[in-house]
């Protein structure tokens, strides 16, 4: 178990720099996600760590010491890959075993620890097989067995679900994340969905474009993005982005633009007359005959839990969620309202919360 | 209104456009029999395979007679000659050591070549398409250039080896019996490792990065990944340019022809030369088309042991 910790980290491919000054800490025994899109530099951030990729300036510590120029043998590292990157010559007891025959572990205590790993991720039966006899499900549990024999200083995913079906995806979510419960390694994992990184992380790292938008909590996340990237990646349906002004009535500042009025709470420091950009969450509106927000209904999308209403409001788009028993019908003019702490607002030109 | 019209008439016009004879001599490939289709390949195979080999075990229980100017029955004559003859048993020991030798240098030479230039570093594009250079040379030229290269009085090896202490001026390497075969090997191993290489290449480059990547953070070292992780992955390609690059080795022609003819003495004489010596300078036709037989037994034994212990797939 280890801490990691980057300094100052930039990367450039010949002229392009794809990272700069990047600082991050990651805790021990902490699970982290770095979340993002493609191109945004999570991977490289990831391999880096790994040593599969140079680090051009900066300092990459693991456990206090500077590893930059340790090679990838020597970092003590377990890696899954999205593709799984099993051995194809091996059987799933070989591939689980490799780092043990390396490190000169004698047979029968090899044997032993790959028969304990298999038997964590359910893969006793199927020691013998070869990955090509296995399905991506079962692939994927070897690549976790094969990095959990190691008690490695750090645990790092790339992208493991992505090869998945949904069903199977949300059940290793659960069992990768209640395997790091269980034996609490350092764990960065890399991903561009925020699903997988609401649910499993301590720490959401949320990158775009080489550098670092937020970290935090998920909850912080959802709660408090600190702008509206962050806030339109995390959560689904995405955020309602509304353009508008603060009007202030005396002590009680609203939140005006085309087809609704919305009552903000007074700590909001945005002045008068200001124009900002207004975050509602589909999930935060509720139906409301006396809600301030008036929109047209163009279709009422059953989910099975709820209805996700697809809605015109003042002629730009917009999505609310509603119980599945709510009396509303396409074409319908409904009414929504939103409490005003659930409000975020932006600054219309840089993005930042106000 | 009037494409329509166009598209309608089509089909019908399609049909009748074609002429009368191509439709019959096409009747037969319009059905789903596979005969008409595997036709040609069958004519070419009896007529160019199937027939040279009947003729030539036909031949090998005949023998010309000069004086008669015709071809007479022998019976089992050639073969007894054969299991008898002690050049013969000389020639295929010869044989095997060259194949044993040649195939093992240019095999381990090969591999060793064809891991440094797997690179993606600028420059070894052009390395990689130079290796082809030596293969385009007609290999009689190939020996040639060595058996000039190998000369007593001017050949640039002589006068290294001689240089270095490893020969002392008085046993040029072709005419020496110890030596000879190994000058006509120095020329096969240059001419073709680079085939062994651009095969071993095309492999190296095709196998996934990850399980490279993989096996690095698993802790093992650069020879371990080797062993375990490239030799395994590698190991239908190497089996496939073992299987091609043997055969071609076994029945070696060029090289001793031009270079020693099989001299010293029977020291360079390999089985195809001894099957050609027989055949047409000495006019045994019957006998040349036994030896050839025997050679054609042999690869295909060898051949086919090696395909089922090296679990080729075709």
């Amino acid at each position: 178990m280890a801490t990691v910790e980057y300094r100052n980290i930039a990367k450039t491919y010949g002229a392009f720099e794809v990272m700069h000054d990047l600082n991050l800490s990651i805790a021990d025994g902490e699970f982290a996600v770095l979340l993002g899109a493609s191109g945004c530099g999570k991977t490289t951030l990831l391999r880096m760590t790994a040593g599969l990729e140079t680090v051009t300036a900066g300092d990459l510590l693991i456990d206090d010491r500077r590893v930059n120029d340790v090679p990838p043998r020597d970092r003590d590292i377990a890696m899954v890959f999205q593709n799984y990157a099993l051995y194809p010559t091996m059987t799933v007891a070989e591939n689980i075993s490799f780092s043990l025959e390396i490190r000169s572990v004698p047979k029968a205590e090899r044997r032993r620890r790959a028969e304990e790993a298999a038997a964590l991720v359910g893969l006793t039966e199927h020691l013998n097989r070869y990955p090509r006899e296995l399905s991506g499900g079962q692939r994927q549990r070897v690549a976790m067995a094969r990095a959990m024999v190691r008690d490695a200083k750090v645990f790092l995913f790339d992208e493991p679900l992505s090869n998945l079906d949904a069903k199977l995806r949300a059940q290793m979510r659960f069992e990768i994340r209640q395997l790091h419960d269980r034996l609490g390694t350092t764990t960065i994992y890399v991903t561009h969905d925020q699903i997988e990184a609401m649910t499993m992380a301590d720490k959401i790292v949320l990158m775009r474009g080489g550098e670092i938008e937020q970290v935090g909590t998920p909850d912080e996340l959802y709660d408090r993005p600190v702008s509206r990237f962050a806030a339109d990646f995390i959560g689904s349906p995405a955020m309602n982005f509304v353009e508008g002004t603060i009007e202030a009535n005396g002590n009680a500042p609203a939140f005006v633009a085309e087809g609704m009025h919305l009552a903000l709470s007074t700590s909001i420091s945005a002045l008068p007359g200001r124009r900002v950009v207004c975050g509602l969450r589909p999930a935060d509106l509720v139906l409301d005959t006396d809600g301030s927000v008036e929109g047209h209904l163009v279709l009422a999308e059953k989910t099975g839990p709820d209805l996700q209403l697809h809605m015109t409001v003042g002629g730009q788009d917009f999505i609310a969620t509603a119980p599945r028993d709510a009396n509303v019908q396409s074409g319908d003019r409904v009414r929504l309202t939103v409490a005003p702490e659930k409000l975020h607002l932006f600054d219309p030109d840089n993005g930042q919360r106000l | 209104m009037s494409r329509t019209a166009a598209a309608a008439a089509e089909p019908s016009a399609y049909v009748s456009r074609r002429p009368e004879w191509l439709r019959l001599l096409l009747r037969p490939f319009s059905g789903d029999a596979a005969f008409p289709w595997l036709a040609p390949l069958i004519v070419m195979l009896l007529l160019f395979t199937i027939y040279p080999l009947i003729y030539n075990i036909w031949l090998s229980f005949h023998e010309y007679a000069p004086f008669r100017r015709q071809l007479e029955f022998v019976g089992l004559d050639n073969w007894r000659t054969l299991w008898q003859d002690t050049r013969f048993w000389g020639s295929l020991g010869v044989t095997f050591t060259y194949f044993f030798f040649v195939l093992t240098v240019q095999l381990v030479l090969g591999m060793a070549i064809a891991l440094l230039l797997d690179s993606d570093e600028p420059g070894f594009g052009l390395l990689r398409a130079l290796l082809t250079l030596t293969l385009v040379i007609p290999p009689a030229i190939t020996g040639m250039m060595f058996l000039l290269m190998q000369d007593s009085e001017f050949g640039v090896i002589t006068y290294i080896l001689e240089s270095v202490g490893l020969l002392d001026g008085t046993q040029p390497i072709l005419s020496t019996g110890s030596t000879a075969l190994i000058g006509v090997m120095l020329a096969d191993i240059w001419q073709w490792t680079p085939f062994m290489v651009l095969i071993f290449l095309a492999g190296l480059r095709s196998l996934p990065p990850e399980p490279f990547e993989a096996a690095m953070l698993d802790g093992a070292s650069p020879f371990q990944i080797f062993r375990r992780i490239t030799l395994p992955l590698m190991s239908k390609v190497i089996a496939v340019a073992v299987l091609i690059r043997g055969i071609d080795v076994f029945r070696m022609f060029d090289y001793v022809f031009v270079m020693t003819s099989g001299g010293p003495g029977t020291s360079t004489y390999v089985l195809s030369l001894y099957a050609w010596q027989q055949t047409f300078s000495f006019v045994k036709w019957g006998y040349g088309a036994t030896i050839s037989l025997v050679s054609l037994a042999i690869i295909l034994i060898v051949a086919n042991l090696f395909i089922k212990l090296a679990k080729v797939r075709w």
